[in-house]
């Protein structure tokens, strides 16, 4: 039985590893393995993602030896032999509902590392290890095999999902260092926790218990294989998990902190239309009006409207900060002579006054006034600003002390600022983009937040398509549900003809923990949001509340949807709090 | 400032009427893809009939949906009476791009003749400029990546590009959470019938 004592082994140096944490509890280990894991995947970061055929054979091994700790290594290897082509996740939640579901994941990554990292010595006593036990499964059909593997193998891939989970590895001690191999196995465990989860289509095996989770990836798990049918970027497919943790989190969560996005939107959005140079005036109306909004938008814009003074003032305020920040560099050279600068601009400001006056307000705000009061220059150009209506063509630039004056390099500084400012918008606009700063990234960023979001109504109108036949909206049945869009009420009123079943459906008690359930996410997620350092009780808290909620997946989609609605909490939060944590967790690698 | 539940009402009516329009639900059994190219094509044409052509991702996705001889018909069908406007505005979307470059020489002109001539170039070291073209690789790259994705941004410089990708986002957004609405809502509606 070359299994079996392949599966001792691997279960003697999980011990071994338990040990050598010493007063490490069962979670603990996870954790700390976890942190291993990222280690790992900070260096495995540019490895490229091959994937041979040959690999998968000992994968399946590693399946088995994953299956060890879940209490019943023998039953539960046999049951997943015939079970592993199609899914190794499901079983596992099927043999152990009480293990820690981190903890097995954190086992399941350690298998997909060894293969991903073929080269990194501590895969390779792993690795020796198998060679007997490859041999003793021949039983498995390899053409099912490879089926069954390339899309759990390029789930496997992805990195950086199981880092969403895990965010707390930065504050564990590093000293693990002594057992990689086993570090190795419960950091790619972890890892493949959460591909576990998210391969939910193979959602026939959850446990009820999981199906909450299970489901919620479900939809992950649609749109994984969406990606992974039509995607080819090594660079995009790691964050693909973000993209799928980012869905879970939309589909399960519709109570959620919007307020600081939308006001940040808000705020991004009312400098720029404070902006008074023409094509910006224009072109910020136009981003301000498309920007997604609501109450708090329309107050901060009539807010705007009503005080001029100040909210230009505000608007200057933001504009400057915006480009502010990349020029502080600029602006330290600037500072050494200041007085120098303010007489020169001085005798300028005749001469520029003469021919016009609209400058683009952080250009001219920028200029070199570093001892002047912030809000001095900024009276002082409100001015002229406030007065000339936004006719002109031309934008007038000056050049900063120090600057080239050549006409390029100005116009150059230009366009780099405009663009700079455009992306501060889209920062608040793309959830997990507020920390990161630098151009490369944030359009990373964005370009997977776009991909994402198409996959998502790709899958969305193929699961459209499937659950109506005939393509007849219920036309009333769906308008009714308008009225809740409306904001005419709580959900409790049962507006739409059909919708009345709905509502008696769901107890007191499941709404009730539906409610707690999302304002826990909520919150987890806020916290996680607020705080730099990620703790891991609350991810792994915000993460387990999930599977306490009641089976009725689709009833509390809806109702939540209904509330949602009916309290005007735009689920726009959805997404936005559920990839956050994974853009931190991201940035702080 | 648009209110968000409005536009997804406004989506919402929009996308149900071109799907009715389609005149799927008289005929037999459709395939799954094609049903499911319907649903897309009727809500991305929803969408982009709302902004009326503000948008240029708009304008684009309009073109090219009536450049597509597969989905063209369909596309003339849900769009209905009002595809005469759209595709008018449809058509005038190149030449949006000239204006912004013909204002940018405007400004180089400008400030040629109103500023001190005083160049001063300092040179980098030799390592910062190997990672400034480093970093301008790889922002030239992600930004082409962008423009594939957001449709009609092939033609777009970087900041109208920005800006459209902005747009595109919150449409997206409310498109994903309309779908999601319906679908869930339709799911409902099954269970409860069966």
């Amino acid at each position: 039985m070359d299994l079996h004592d392949m599966v001792l082994f691997w279960w003697e140096s999980l011990s071994l590893f338990g040990r050598s944490c010493g007063q490490c509890e069962g979670d603990q280990m996870d954790m700390v393995g976890d942190k291993d894991k990222f280690e790992l995947e900070n260096r495995n970061e540019e490895d490229p993602m091959n994937f041979a055929a040959p690999s998968p054979s000992p994968s399946v091994d590693w399946r088995f030896g994953g299956l060890v700790p879940t209490g019943n290594p023998m039953a539960v290897s046999k049951g997943s032999t015939s079970m592993v082509v199609e899914s190794f996740g499901p079983t596992l939640w099927d043999q152990s509902q009480t293990a820690n579901p981190q903890n097995l994941g954190g086992l399941f990554s350690d298998i997909n590392n060894v293969q991903n990292s073929a080269s990194t010595s501590d895969t390779l006593g792993i690795r020796k290890g198998t060679p007997a036990a490859v041999v003793s499964l021949p039983s498995i059909d390899h053409k099912t095999f490879d089926m069954g593997w390339n899309p759990t193998s390029s789930m496997l891939n992805l990195k950086g999902g199981g880092g969403i989970f895990l965010p707390g590895n930065g504050m564990l001690p590093q000293s693990l260092s002594q057992f990689p191999a086993d570090s190795a196995f419960i950091e790619r465990a972890a890892r493949f926790s959460c591909f576990n989860v998210s391969g939910g289509n193979f959602s026939d095996m959850v446990n009820p218990l999981e199906s909450m989770g299970g489901t919620n990836y479900f939809r992950g798990g649609g749109m994984m294989q969406e990606v992974f049918g039509g995607n080819g970027q090594s660079h995009s497919q790691k964050n693909e998990v973000m993209n799928v943790d980012e869905a879970f989190k939309g589909v399960s969560m519709t109570v959620g902190e919007h307020e600081h996005e939308h006001g940040a939107t808000g705020g991004g959005g009312s400098p720029l239309k404070n902006v008074r140079s023409h094509d910006e005036a224009k072109q910020g109306i136009g981003v301000g009006g498309s920007g997604p909004g609501n109450d708090s938008d329309e107050a901060e814009f009539s807010t705007a409207g009503g005080q001029d003074e100040p909210s230009v003032l505000e608007g200057t305020t933001g504009g400057e900060r915006f480009a502010g920040g990349l020029e502080s560099k600029k602006r330290k050279r600037s500072e050494q002579d200041t007085e120098s600068d303010l007489a020169k601009v001085g005798p300028q400001q005749p001469g520029e006054s003469a021919m016009d006056d609209t400058e683009i307000q952080q250009n001219g705000d920028q200029k070199p006034t570093a001892t002047t009061n912030k809000s001095s220059g900024k009276h002082g150009k409100q001015g002229s600003q406030a007065s000339d209506p936004p006719k002109e063509e031309y934008i007038h630039v000056r050049a900063r002390r120090g600057q080239a004056t050549n006409s390029h390099s100005l116009a150059e500084r230009v366009r780099r600022e405009k663009i700079s400012e455009r992306m501060k918008f889209l920062q608040d606009l793309v959830p997990g983009c507020s920390k990161v700063t630098g151009k490369a990234v944030m359009l990373d960023e964005i370009i997977n937040y776009v991909q994402s979001l198409q996959r998502q109504v790709e899958f969305l109108s193929m699961k459209l398509a499937t659950v109506n036949p005939r393509l007849d909206f219920n036309v009333e049945g769906l308008l009714a549900k308008d009225i809740l869009q409306s904001r005419a009420g709580p959900s409790t009123l049962g507006f739409s003809p059909d919708m009345p079943m709905a509502y008696p459906q769901l107890h007191s008690s499941q709404q009730g923990l539906i409610r707690a359930g999302l304002s826990g996410l909520g919150s987890s997620s806020d916290l996680h949001r607020r705080t730099m350092n990620s703790q891991l009780t609350p991810m792994t808290g915000g993460f387990k509340e999930p599977t306490r909620l009641p089976n009725v997946w689709e009833d509390e989609l809806h109702n939540v949807v209904q509330m949602s609605y009916g309290t005007s909490a735009t689920p726009n939060s959805l997404d936005v709090d559920g990839s956050l944590p994974p853009g931190h967790m991201k940035v702080e690698l | 400032m648009r209110h968000p539940s409005s536009l997804k009402q406004e989506f919402l009516k929009k996308w149900i009427l071109g799907l009715q329009r389609c005149g799927f639900s008289s005929k037999k059994s459709t395939s799954i893809m094609e049903r499911k190219k319907a649903i897309k094509l009727s809500a991305d044409l929803a969408m982009a009939s709302t902004r009326n052509g503000t948008a240029c991702w708009s304008r684009a996705l309009i073109a090219n949906a009536s450049r597509d001889h597969e989905s063209k018909i369909l596309a003339e069908q849900i769009l209905g009476p009002e595809s005469q406007s759209l595709k008018k505005a449809s058509s005038t979307m190149p030449p949006v791009i000239c204006s912004r470059r013909i204002r940018s020489k405007k400004i180089l002109k400008r400030s040629c003749s109103s500023q001190v001539r005083r160049v001063r170039k300092i040179a980098l070291p030799q390592k910062v400029l190997s990672a400034n073209s480093v970093a301008k690789r790889l922002v030239q790259k992600r930004t082409n990546i962008l423009k594939s994705l957001v449709p009609g941004g092939e033609y777009m410089d970087d900041i109208s590009l920005i800006e459209e990708t902005l747009d595109y986002i919150a449409y997206l957004r409310a498109q994903v959470d309309v779908m999601r609405f319906v679908a869930s809502a339709t799911e409902v509606v099954n269970r409860n019938s069966d």
